[in-house]
């Protein structure tokens, strides 16, 4: 593991960062689509994201939440653009896994929201561990 | 005063290697800096150069209220520094914090805290010939007899 | 996140080549580059802490120092959406004047980006053409509003100043000189062998990348896309006709090239308010009241947006800027950036994006 001579710890400004009015806005919804604490998903955010990427974000999602609409299902329910290439939370392998599931739930017959439900506890377990 | 000291002082008087640092200005007076360097000032007739590297730099211009990004390594900055030096500040921000300075800021000036500043050039921004004219008002007053002095 | 990388090699905060800090550590295999990441924090004032809570005449002042080198444009957009918010008419003069000095703002900063990447790869001698180039126009800019950067010119319900005696003469003259010079200076750029080899097919930014990133300007403008130009949408640009410049190319040499274009481009917008210019007033007054908006428009880097509350007294309290730097840095570092051959283009790409730090942390 390498380390920088100069590094000072960011999480501070990083923090600052997410405190700006629409950040906020977004990581509330985020949290609130997700169904976890605000405090878990600032945390990822900062450990996962570079403050470039930070500063980004918003713009990154109203993008993300544009495209959402004309995604296949259940990627779109599940927000798998979102949450692998507009907010890279997670992996896109990971997420493809997890649209796999879902997809194979909803064939044996399970209920669309069920299945989709059912998702979103498989992202927000990888968020949260 | 030896022959060497003359030396000394007629070469420094000729080449003045500037670094300008940004502690978290407007950008403002880091485009006023880089004016100087058109053809309509010419800052090297004056024998000023601009290197931005601070280890062969004599004068260091500070620009911006200083920021927290900046806490420590301003001050490596200017140890990087080889004697004699000095330091400008450049607009109103490392002064005062200009209108930064207000309650929930993140910003903490003045640069006179962090470093010892030998001029301040006041202006927001300041216009590149006020900034020309205290480099070169500054320079023989720290670099002149800079061996007697010290002595 | 932290992870382990063969080679990690740190650029910057102060470097010889970038005007403001940042921090940008490329992850390399050798000498090209995988993955870059970048830390800023060296700019972080946290202007709209400062903005809350109060009157709109002081957060006039502070919008226009969010950045120094478009401040006309910060200035420009809060108004406006104050303007639009409280429905305060402007005098036909008035906006088209803001247009003059807009524009004026624009040419300066476009010809000042170009200067610093032919400063970068080295090509000093166009480097400093540019740059004198661009003390003429910001002569025009302060004989017009009375100071080079940061003039306040743009207030509620007009512009503060007239054009005075032979005002728009001397502009007239002074455009004439900018555009034979500027199209002499193109031509140099356009053919140079050197400068080709150091621009053309390096950091190249495809439409879909710039477009997942909200690349927005000069920048979006190179990698073929023309609509993201607001100042289509800007109801004084529109009477005026013009349309936007674009390649498609998406490397370093498009950016650039658009750029210079665009002066070009400004030069012409000039001359068009200039013969539409009519006698007239140019301040009605007005006083922001209450009220939220969302307004946006074109920055010499591209999309700004504003988002703003206030109460009846005019005071904001709630206010979100979005700079046009944010979506084109992070654009740049992390699209452009990886696949590039060598670190020296690494600084040269980073400039070509024109970064505004200033901008990006406010």
């Amino acid at each position: 593991m390498s380390g920088y001579l100069y590094q000072n710890d960011l999480s501070s400004m990083k923090l600052a960062i997410l405190a700006s009015t629409r950040h906020d806005r977004m990581v509330r919804e985020i949290a609130s689509e997700l169904g976890i604490p605000q405090i878990r998903l600032r945390k990822r955010m900062m450990d996962r994201f570079d403050m470039l990427l930070l500063e980004n974000l918003p713009a990154r999602y109203e993008q993300g939440m544009r495209e959402r609409e004309q995604a296949p299902r259940p990627g779109r329910e599940l927000g798998a653009g979102i949450y692998t290439r507009a907010v890279p939370l997670i992996l896109e392998d990971d997420m493809d896994a997890i649209a796999g599931k879902v997809r194979l739930m909803i064939a044996e017959g399970r209920p669309h929201e069920e299945a989709v439900e059912a998702g979103r506890a498989m992202i927000r377990e990888l968020i949260t561990r | 005063m030896t022959l060497l000291q003359a030396v000394k002082n007629f070469v420094r008087s000729k080449s003045i290697h500037v670094c300008y640092v940004d502690v978290g200005s407007c950008n403002g007076c880091d485009i006023e800096v880089l004016a100087c360097l058109s053809p309509r000032y010419d800052i090297e007739q004056y024998g000023i150069y601009v290197h931005n590297n601070p280890r062969e730099a004599d004068i260091l211009l500070v620009i911006g209220a200083f920021t927290p990004g900046w806490e420590d390594k301003l001050r490596m900055i200017w140890e990087k520094i080889p004697d004699p030096k000095a330091a400008i500040a450049i607009g109103n921000c490392p002064i005062s914090g200009c209108l930064f300075d207000r309650p929930h800021t993140l910003i903490d000036p003045p640069a006179a805290k962090h470093i010892p500043i030998a001029a301040q050039v006041p202006g927001c921004p300041p216009r590149p010939t006020e900034i020309i004219s205290a480099v070169l008002s500054v320079a023989p007053l720290v670099f002149r007899d800079y061996e007697v002095a010290k002595r | 996140m932290k992870r382990t990388v063969d080679v990690s090699i740190p650029l910057g905060p102060v470097h010889p080549c970038f005007k403001e800090p940042a921090r940008i550590k490329c992850e390399t295999r050798g000498e090209y580059v995988i993955a870059a990441e970048v830390e800023l924090g060296y700019m972080k004032k946290g202007i709209e802490r400062i903005m809350r809570g109060r009157p709109w005449q002081e957060v006039m002042f502070l919008a226009e120092r969010v950045c120094g080198i478009c401040s006309v444009i910060h200035n420009m957009v809060y108004i406006e959406a104050l303007e639009a918010m409280t429905s305060i008419p402007v005098p036909e003069r008035a906006a088209l004047l803001r247009v003059i000095v807009n524009e004026l703002d624009r040419m300066q900063s476009h010809i000042l980006a170009n200067f610093s990447y032919c400063y970068t790869i080295e090509h000093e001698t166009l480097a400093m053409y540019l740059l004198d180039i661009r003390e003429r126009v910001m002569d025009e800019l302060e004989r017009i509003t009375g100071a080079r950067v940061t003039c306040a010119y743009i207030v509620p319900g007009g512009v503060r100043f007239d054009l005075r005696g032979e005002d728009d003469l001397h502009l007239r003259a002074a455009l004439a000189i900018i555009e034979e010079e500027m199209t002499r200076y193109l031509q140099m750029f356009a053919t140079g062998p050197l400068i080709a080899l150091r621009s053309r097919g390096i950091g190249i930014l495809t439409k879909d990348a710039a477009r997942e990133a909200g690349a927005v300007g000069p920048t979006a403008r190179a990698s073929g896309m023309p609509e993201t130009d607001r100042r289509l949408r800007h109801p004084t640009y529109q009477k005026i006709g013009f349309s936007p410049v674009s390649r498609d190319e998406g490397d370093n040499y498009a950016r650039i090239m658009v750029r210079f274009e665009e002066v070009l481009a400004s030069i012409g917008i000039i001359r068009t308010c200039l013969d539409l210019l009519q006698p007239g007033p140019i301040r009605g007054g007005g006083i922001p009241g209450a009220g939220e908006i969302a307004y946006s428009g074109e920055a010499p880097r591209g999309e700004l947006s504003y988002f703003i509350r206030t109460d009846e007294a005019g005071r904001v309290l709630d206010i979100s800027i979005q700079t046009p730097s944010i979506m084109n840095i992070e654009a740049c570092c992390h699209a452009m950036l990886v696949g590039v051959a060598s670190l020296a283009d690494v600084s040269s790409t980073f400039v070509s994006a024109d970064p505004c730090i200033a901008c990006t942390e406010r």
